[in-house]
């Protein structure tokens, strides 16, 4: 029993440190969404979030985030998926293409958002500088200037920025699945599509809602990608919650709203990972 | 090894070690005791960065127990970086401002009140060299919260040998006569060719966004807010003119190339060094970054500045906007005399002149721009200084920026025909009354 205590002494270290970082802005997050910290006039009040309910502009970034984070995530499930299968497969030089394949995951979004917006640069970009020179346009395409085609730049950029993280949870469950699987498949007469669908689906279900809860969140907490591509623009087009909190809180200042949207955001990703947590729980015990 | 030789070395070591405690208790403290961070998003930029380091190489040789340390940040940033690190007690002992967010710090209590020290200076008498339209917007209930630093008026900067190629003798004075003009420079340089020139362009991303629309309102004779600063004015004749005639220039006339709603500043100034377009909102500083960004234009030589044009020669009174970099010192600083020594360094005569000779940059002193002569004999800064008594700040509240980007984004919306001018104008009018009216 005295050896219990000693165990949690030796984590107590790393456990204050976790507070302080990750505890510490979400309570001042809550408390300043109440107007209770760093305003001038410190006084209990639901106010902000009851201008949420009637802030057409908040509204219409919770869109703009549900459609975002509804495309990227299936189209990395996707991606991920493919590229997955066939890093999976017995193929020459696996481990470059597994290299290859993981290097958009490794770019700082922030950097990511700048080159995908340099490539569909209006004037100097290699986008329309392809389109003008065979012929598919014949002047120059606003990519960034216009809200469909704004938005959907700004999606097609995320989906390849950050396909590997749901590749790598998906190449790992594919390299668990039991070749005895597979050969009993085989001696059952069934083609590669059949294993596909008796085989490899059923065995990665548990992957697939680990990667689709997780990209969800990371996908809906995404900021540097669409803040340095559009900034939110043109006009509110490409604008998610994550944008509209940081103008609130730190370009208006209006610290109170910009937590409220925090802690909104917050709540539903909470929501939205309790799947997951069961998962881990079960999985535990 | 033996162990007379290492207890020999280690006496002598001791004797060595007693006669620097000793040498350091008999002599004066160590001259660098105290350093002064100093943050500014122009010292990432490359000949500001220089000026400012020679700058402070000088001050640190002025008051040799003073060390400058510099946080470079981005435009864009500074505002998250100061407000963030000034509300956990932290953050540069001195930084700069322009005038956008000035109000907020003080009604935020994120500047330190510099009254007492200006008092130690003489007070009304230290104050009487700035220009009166400069420290005023720097004071709030008698007390002085920052010293003013440059002070310029924005202009048309223009590509005077592209004028003349298009057979443009004189630069336009009117709307009227400025729409024709960028129609006549819009063109293909090549036979045949897709259009590859433009007139001119405006800023519609975030960075810069400010300084440039709101001449193009005032030059009509419009503005954003009612004289009292209570109502927006954006549902004037005025206003409504003028949004609708750049909306037309994009959208109908095409004098500006496509991507106008992402051009920032830098991209106007790389589109004129490059002659993608022959002019551009800007000012003095315009010439030394235009000129870096490409030096076969020859810029100093090629680009001409003109006044903002109106509607009628004899339009309305205010017609530019004025831009001021202003001094500020940390409420958290552990080193106010140090600071102030530093602020003071920085806006005295001498360095104003710097600023000139090496960034074109007005001073905010009356007696520099007026007796120093490199200034009196730039063509430049006669221009600019010529508009300065024709020029105003933009909106001084504390709510300013969040008007300022409302306005924009339905600007953007009308460039992208999301809404049409009518109706995003208005829609910014119903917004920015909305924003005005909150406590």
């Amino acid at each position: 029993m005295r050896d219990n205590y000693k165990g949690y002494l030796f984590i107590l270290p790393a456990f204050l440190m976790l507070v302080l970082i990750l505890g510490f802005p979400a309570v001042a997050a809550v408390l300043q969404s109440f107007n209770l910290m760093w305003v001038s006039k410190p006084a209990f009040t639901v106010g902000a979030y009851q201008a949420l309910a009637q802030d057409p502009e908040f509204l219409r970034s919770l869109l703009n985030t549900v459609l975002f984070v509804t495309v990227v995530v299936s189209s990395h499930l996707a991606i991920g998926l493919g590229v997955a299968l066939l890093l999976n497969m017995d193929i020459r030089f696996k481990w470059l293409w597994r290299v290859v394949a993981i290097l958009p995951w490794t770019m700082p979004d922030v950097i990511g958002g700048l080159v995908w917006r340099f490539m569909f640069d209006t004037l100097p970009g290699i986008v329309n500088s392809l389109l003008l020179r065979t012929g598919l346009s014949t002047e120059p395409i606003d990519w960034l200037g216009r809200p469909d085609l704004a938005f959907a730049a700004v999606m097609l950029a995320e989906s390849w920025r950050g396909y590997p993280y749901a590749m790598l949870i998906l190449l790992a469950g594919l390299q668990a699945i039991p070749r005895q699987q597979y050969e009993a498949a085989e001696l059952d007469g069934c083609s590669a599509f059949q294993k596909f669908l008796y085989v490899t689906m059923p065995n990665l279900k548990h992957m697939f809602i680990i990667a689709l809860v997780l990209d969800t969140i990371w996908e809906s907490r995404l900021f540097g990608m669409v803040y340095s591509m559009t900034g939110g623009g043109p006009g509110y087009s490409t604008q998610i919650l994550t944008l509209l909190s940081y103008k609130q809180y730190f370009q208006f200042f209006n610290i109170s709203y910009g937590a409220a949207m925090a802690v909104v955001l917050a709540t539903v990703l909470f929501f939205i990972s309790l799947p997951y947590l069961r998962m881990s729980m079960r999985q535990r015990i | 090894m033996s162990d007379k030789f290492i207890k020999g070395l280690s006496r002598a070591a001791a004797a060595v070690s007693f006669g620097c405690v000793l040498a350091a208790g008999v002599a004066p403290a160590a001259a660098a005791d105290v350093t002064i961070t100093y943050s500014d998003w122009q010292l990432a930029q490359d000949i500001w960065g220089k000026s400012l380091k020679e700058a402070f190489a000088e001050f640190e040789k002025q008051n040799p127990g003073i060390k400058v340390a510099t946080e470079p940040v981005a435009l864009a940033q500074r505002d998250v970086k100061f407000t963030t690190a000034i509300r956990a007690g932290a953050g540069p002992d001195v930084f700069a401002l322009d005038m956008n967010p000035v109000k907020q710090y003080i009604a935020e209590g994120w500047v330190k009140d510099l009254t007492p020290f200006i008092e130690k200076e003489g007070g009304k008498k230290f104050l009487d060299d700035f220009y009166a339209r400069s420290t005023g917007p720097l004071t709030e209930a008698g007390k002085t919260y920052g010293v003013p630093k440059n002070i310029v008026a924005m202009v048309l900067v223009y590509n005077e040998a592209m004028f003349k190629e298009a057979g443009i003798q004189k630069v336009p004075e009117t709307w009227d006569d400025f729409r024709a003009a960028m129609k006549t420079l819009t063109k293909s340089t090549k036979a045949g060719g897709p259009v590859d020139q433009w007139g001119w362009t405006i800023v519609a991303a975030k960075a810069g966004f400010d300084l440039r629309f709101s001449v193009i309102l005032r030059g009509f004779g419009g503005d954003f807010l009612t004289p009292d600063g209570k109502k927006s004015a954006l549902d004037s004749p005025a206003a409504k003119e003028a949004f609708k005639y750049v909306v037309d220039m994009i959208q109908n006339d095409k004098t500006m190339p496509p991507g106008v709603a992402q051009v920032d500043a830098n991209g106007a100034r790389r589109m004129l060094a490059n002659k993608q377009i022959a002019v551009k909102i800007g000012t003095t500083w315009s010439l030394p970054e235009v000129s870096g960004m490409n030096p076969a234009l020859d810029g100093w030589k090629v680009l001409k500045m003109a006044h903002i044009p109106q509607k009628t020669v004899d339009g309305s009174s205010v017609r530019s906007t004025l831009y001021q970099k202003s001094l500020f010192m940390n409420p958290n600083t552990k080193n106010p005399e140090a600071a102030w020594k530093l602020i003071k360094f920085m806006t005295e005569a001498k360095q104003m002149q710097r600023w000139f000779d090496d960034n074109n940059m007005l001073s905010a002193r009356k007696s520099v721009n007026e007796t120093y002569k490199p200034i009196a004999e730039s063509p430049f800064a006669v221009t600019v200084a010529k508009e300065i008594d024709r020029a105003a700040f933009l909106p001084l509240t504390p709510k300013w920026p969040e008007i300022l980007e409302t306005f924009r984004v339905n600007l953007q919306d009308a460039i992208a025909k999301s809404k049409s001018p009518e109706e995003a104008l208005a829609n910014a009018h119903n917004q920015v009354n909305a924003i005005l009216a909150r406590p």
